[in-house]
């Protein structure tokens, strides 16, 4: 009867045959691929269309999209400054893509794009290169004092192994974070909702047990919305102090 | 209940457990990341976020004219304030000024009248002054004739002589 967890995260192609194949790898129309293009389509629409620009009093769904734009505005101010906002568009669509893609993996049946390595380490590896890319651009070969902190001469060999180690970690520990998160929450519902299962089928007082693991869900699906915001704002802010680092190396602005 | 196991035997070779370890899928799921995160990027990029970004920044515009408008409407409603208490001001002092004004003149000249007046009453006084001392003089000379005659009326009566009305004067005394 136990259904198994992890079959929510399994990718099944929702086309039979794979559409075509790159560099010899297949490439299949998935039940994932469904949920970014849906996620991808219903945030342009709605960024686009929600907003009249020119309207003085803002409707609800306008206000929901401004909101959020100076929200995500905010962040890159408040941690990378006036000339971390050049980067507003791709920060931008980061904490949008990443913010629908928890929410909509909140519906029932659905998938939680999220919930894969695959997808978050791309995504943090995009961060790491815009932030290399920025770096060398801006500073030239200078962008590697990042490695080297202010301290003492005979101390700064192993400051700078740390500093060189903790950055390449930087792509592991941001993809990781979200999956991790994404993962257990939906792990957890997934075991509940077993225990509600076995147990109406267990018949009897067990049947009436059931009651508890139905409001536990409940419980869980509230804070699985709140990590599905809070992932998609740590994720956002962390590529915003990540960029100030690369603009401003170690000097504050 | 055959279809679970069923899909569970052929899964789990194909799978190895763990599906978002599952290499097989890394692919599609990046190409169809490539795209959509794409997609999103341009939108938000070129559309969207111009979009929005206009929208904040008219509404800004909009309410800080508003703003500006409403201070230079209370800036000119203070100035004609002050215009106002500054007329009211003059017009009151102006009036006081009549007023002393007028004031002054008539009690110039209820003065002149009450001058004038008085010079008339000690005009008069003095008139009927010299007026009471002539009357006053006749009435002594009448005095002292009828004295007189009154002498001689006696004296005749009584002794039945005649007496001069010289002589009558000298003996009354006049």
């Amino acid at each position: 009867m136990a259904t198994n967890p992890m079959e929510q995260f399994a990718i099944k192609p929702l086309v039979e045959n794979p559409l075509f194949q790159i560099g010899g790898h297949d490439i299949y129309f998935t039940n994932q691929s469904l949920l970014m293009v849906i996620v991808a389509l219903a945030s342009a629409l709605f960024l686009t269309f929600a907003v009249k620009p020119g309207r003085l009093v803002p409707t609800r769904s306008q206000s929901m999209a401004e909101i959020s734009y100076e929200f995500v505005a905010n962040i890159i101010h408040s941690a990378a400054g006036n000339e971390g906002l050049k980067f507003f568009p791709f920060v931008f669509t980061l904490f949008i893509f990443v913010l629908c893609s928890n929410f909509f993996g909140m519906f029932p049946g659905s998938f939680t794009v999220t919930s894969q390595i695959a997808v978050t380490l791309a995504l943090a590896s995009m961060v790491i290169l815009v932030v290399i890319v920025t770096g060398f651009l801006k500073h030239g070969i200078r962008f590697l004092t990042l490695f080297v902190p202010k301290a003492p001469i005979y101390i700064l060999p192993l400051l700078m192994l740390i500093e060189f180690i903790s950055f390449c970690t930087r792509p592991i520990s941001l993809s990781v974070r979200l999956f991790a998160n994404m993962l257990a929450g939906h792990t957890m519902l997934a075991v509940f909702a077993g225990f509600v299962v076995s147990l109406g089928a267990a018949g009897g007082i067990l049947s009436v047990l059931s009651i508890g693991p139905m409001l536990l869900i409940v419980a869980i699906m509230l804070l699985e919305l709140l990590v599905a915001f809070l992932q998609a704002y740590v994720f956002a802010i962390l590529t915003c102090i990540y960029l100030n680092e690369a603009l401003h190396l170690h000097d504050h602005h | 209940m055959a279809e679970p196991a069923h899909t569970a035997t052929t899964e789990v070779p194909k799978e190895g457990g763990f599906p978002p370890f599952d290499t097989t899928t890394f692919p599609s799921q990046l190409f169809w990341l490539g795209i959509t995160f794409a997609f999103l990027f341009t939108v938000v990029w070129r559309v969207a976020g111009p979009r929005i970004n206009g929208a904040i920044t008219s509404r800004r515009g909009a309410i800080n004219s508003a703003i500006a408008e409403a201070a230079k409407a209370r800036a000119e409603a203070q100035s004609a304030q002050a215009g106002y208490e500054t007329a009211l001001a003059t017009a009151r002092s102006r009036a006081n000024a009549l007023a002393e004004e007028t004031r002054q003149s008539l009690n110039g000249e209820i003065a002149k009248a009450k001058a004038e007046a008085d010079a008339e009453a000690a005009k008069a006084m003095h008139d009927a002054d010299t007026r009471i001392t002539a009357t006053r003089e006749t009435a002594k000379a009448n005095v002292a004739v009828a004295a007189r005659d009154a002498a001689i009326a006696i004296v005749e009566r009584l002794t039945g002589d005649k007496v001069s009305s010289q002589d009558a004067a000298k003996a009354v005394g006049n």
